[in-house]
């Protein structure tokens, strides 16, 4: 079988948070840029926040998420960006050619430059009872109820109480669900004060100290055994549905197909391709940015995504380097702020270290 | 004259609050977040240190216009107003729930556990049939509440707490990788023996991850098991090969007729 080549200057994939921003600085500055997702829509998970963003007036805080989505894509799609959705990447080759699953057809594409922004996903936990009807992500319980309106079941039982596993029991409820409760096995809770409190004065309790010990039911889920760490008593609830909200990782085994060099950080999620500051890889003209180079927060993937926009089209030839190393300072220092609180501390660190190997 | 964050300021709201309403700020962990400072006309809400700062309140000049309390993402803003007088302190909560609640029906306040602490009338209801917008509902309650209520409810059923069980047998054996059916003390039984240090080895010999689905369901467990069970001294953590196609495709688009 032979494809015929198209030629292209920067390629994007992913049309999430980085993904968009990154497109928008690129082809603001010139570069002729395509972006394409798998999804048949733009904004990533961004589309599916149907809460008020935290961060920065900057990054659009205090809008919800899928208006930020619309104004990123709104921004490209002025610029000239080719936005091409429902095209899943199947292959990043060592030759520099993409292969592409669009539409109508499977297509080779010649980049000059690559962008990878493919984002993160879910972890599971392996438990019995876990392949039960009725056990899944957060994030896919999110995706029923936020993006296809259909309620996975009646009675929720939550695992963590990270920001996902809380905003997702609130949404859970927002959508007509009952939140039997969020259970965690750390003592205090892993996400933001602001929003356990949300989940907990709608009367939904959170189970600190408490792990998972199997999820029970015939043809599907029916009840969910938990056991409090300190004394090994036992609570069992009824629930039809059981989200895991228990971390993500980097969706990156493209530019691991590329050879980038990959590094393992348990702060960022896992395996990450290296990266500088800039939001280089190993392999030239590679680059990553947002969850995909390690999990973080949306406003954080907005910032590296404009960063590996700027140094793409550097490297295209449509920014000098001292252009292109002032505007990725500006918006380093944005960074830092961003991940200058006591919840970002792992993950700063973590990229620190990364930046210097 | 500086404003005071987080519980500090409450002390100042109880005061001011009998000339109108104040904002009350329960925020005071550092993230980052700054919109009800750029929402503040009356500059009453400032960030003292960066964006990670906790906001702080300066109660005299807030005129208890609200903006604050529709736009932070942690609904964590309400406001106090005590200058109904007879010992009735009018609250509002902002507001994302479906409950029907109507201007004058009556309604639940609750504390930030979701305990009752009174029924109160609601007296004003604002952004209500406006998508995207965060309702703000303002109910009537004993003063003595006043600082505590942190949310408003229709009388909703409360849940019941869970049942407690006896311990239960040890935990029976369960599929780990669906696709290759390899079962989870199977797999553990590979890695304790130790024989396999590297993700790829395991994958390799045990086929977790290998079938239909291509590891997309196992392959983060896979991986957490591996980092749980192997040595940290033995193990290498290196990337599985990665191959195209990375998602699935129909073998009629890579040699179909017109292929």
């Amino acid at each position: 079988m032979s494809l015929p080549c198209e030629q292209l200057d920067l390629l994007v994939i992913g049309a999430g948070p980085a993904g968009l921003c990154a497109a928008y600085e690129a082809a603001a500055v010139g570069c002729r840029v395509t972006i394409v997702d798998e999804n048949d829509k733009a904004g990533g998970q961004l589309s599916k926040q149907i809460h008020r963003f935290f961060g920065s007036s900057h990054h659009g805080a205090g809008k919800r998420g899928i208006e930020i989505a619309e104004e990123l894509f709104g921004d490209c799609l002025k610029l000239g960006v080719d936005v091409r959705l429902s095209s899943s990447v199947l292959g990043l080759f060592s030759n520099g050619e993409v292969m592409i699953d669009a539409p109508t057809q499977l297509c080779l594409v010649n980049p000059g430059a690559v962008i990878v922004a493919t984002g993160a996903s879910e972890k599971s936990l392996a438990f019995p009872g876990w392949t039960l009807p009725g056990v899944m992500g957060a994030g896919a319980a999110q995706t029923l109820i936020n993006i296809h309106r259909i309620l996975p079941g009646s009675r929720v039982l939550m695992v963590g109480s990270g920001n996902v596993g809380l905003i997702v029991s609130y949404q859970l409820l927002q959508a007509g669900a009952e939140v039997v409760g969020v259970v965690d096995t750390a003592g205090s809770i892993s996400g933001y004060q602001v929003h356990a409190g949300r989940v907990r004065r709608e009367g939904i309790p959170v189970y600190l100290g408490h792990r998972l010990l199997s999820a029970r039911g015939s043809t599907g889920l029916e009840e969910v055994l938990v056991e409090a760490i300190e004394d090994g008593t036992v609570k069992r609830f009824e629930a039809d549905v059981l989200c895991l909200a228990v971390g993500m990782s980097p969706l990156c085994d493209l530019a691991a197909m590329r050879d980038c060099r990959m590094v393992y950080e348990d702060a960022l999620g896992g395996l990450v391709p290296w990266h500088g500051a800039d939001m280089r890889t190993s392999q030239s003209p590679v680059y990553i940015a947002g969850d995909a180079s390690g999990v973080e927060e949306a406003s954080v993937a907005m910032e590296e995504g404009r960063i590996a926009g700027i140094s793409a089209a550097e490297d295209l030839g449509s920014l000098n380097s001292g252009e292109a190393a002032e505007r990725r300072a500006a918006i380093a220092k944005r960074l830092d702020e961003l991940r200058a609180g006591p919840h970002s501390r792992g993950k700063l660190a973590a990229k620190e270290r990364l930046y210097a190997r | 004259m500086q404003g005071k964050t987080g519980s500090e300021s409450w002390q100042e709201v109880w005061d001011k609050s009998v000339n109108g309403p104040r904002a009350l700020i329960d925020c005071w962990q550092e993230i980052p977040c700054d919109p009800c400072q750029e929402a503040c006309a009356q500059g009453s809400i400032v960030l003292s240190s960066g964006i990670c700062a906790p906001p702080a309140l300066h109660a005299e000049t807030c005129n208890g216009c609200g903006k604050c309390v529709a736009i932070c993402p942690g609904m964590a803003i309400f406001l106090v107003d005590r200058s109904i007088g007879s010992g009735l302190a009018r609250v509002t909560v902002p507001y994302e729930m479906r409950d029907e609640i109507r201007l004058g029906g009556e309604a639940w306040a609750v504390d930030g556990e979701g305990n009752y602490l009174a029924e109160g009338r609601i007296t004003r209801v604002s952004g209500a049939g406006r998508p995207g917008r965060t309702m703000l509902l303002t109910i009537e309650v004993p003063e003595e509440w006043a600082l505590k209520v942190r949310g408003v409810r229709g009388r909703r059923k409360l849940l019941e707490e869970p049942e407690e069980v006896e311990a239960i047998e040890a935990v029976e054996d369960f599929a780990f990788c669906r696709c290759e059916e390899i079962d989870y003390s199977r797999l553990r039984e590979i890695i304790t023996q130790g024989e396999f240090r590297s993700l790829p080895a395991l994958r390799r010999f045990s086929r977790a991850g290998l079938g239909y689905c291509q590891g997309r369901f196992c392959q983060s467990i896979l991986r957490s098991q591996f980092l749980a069970d192997c040595p940290e001294e033995d193990r290498e953590v290196e990337s599985f090969r990665v191959r195209a196609p990375v998602r699935p495709v129909k073998l009629s688009r890579l040699g179909g007729e017109d292929g």
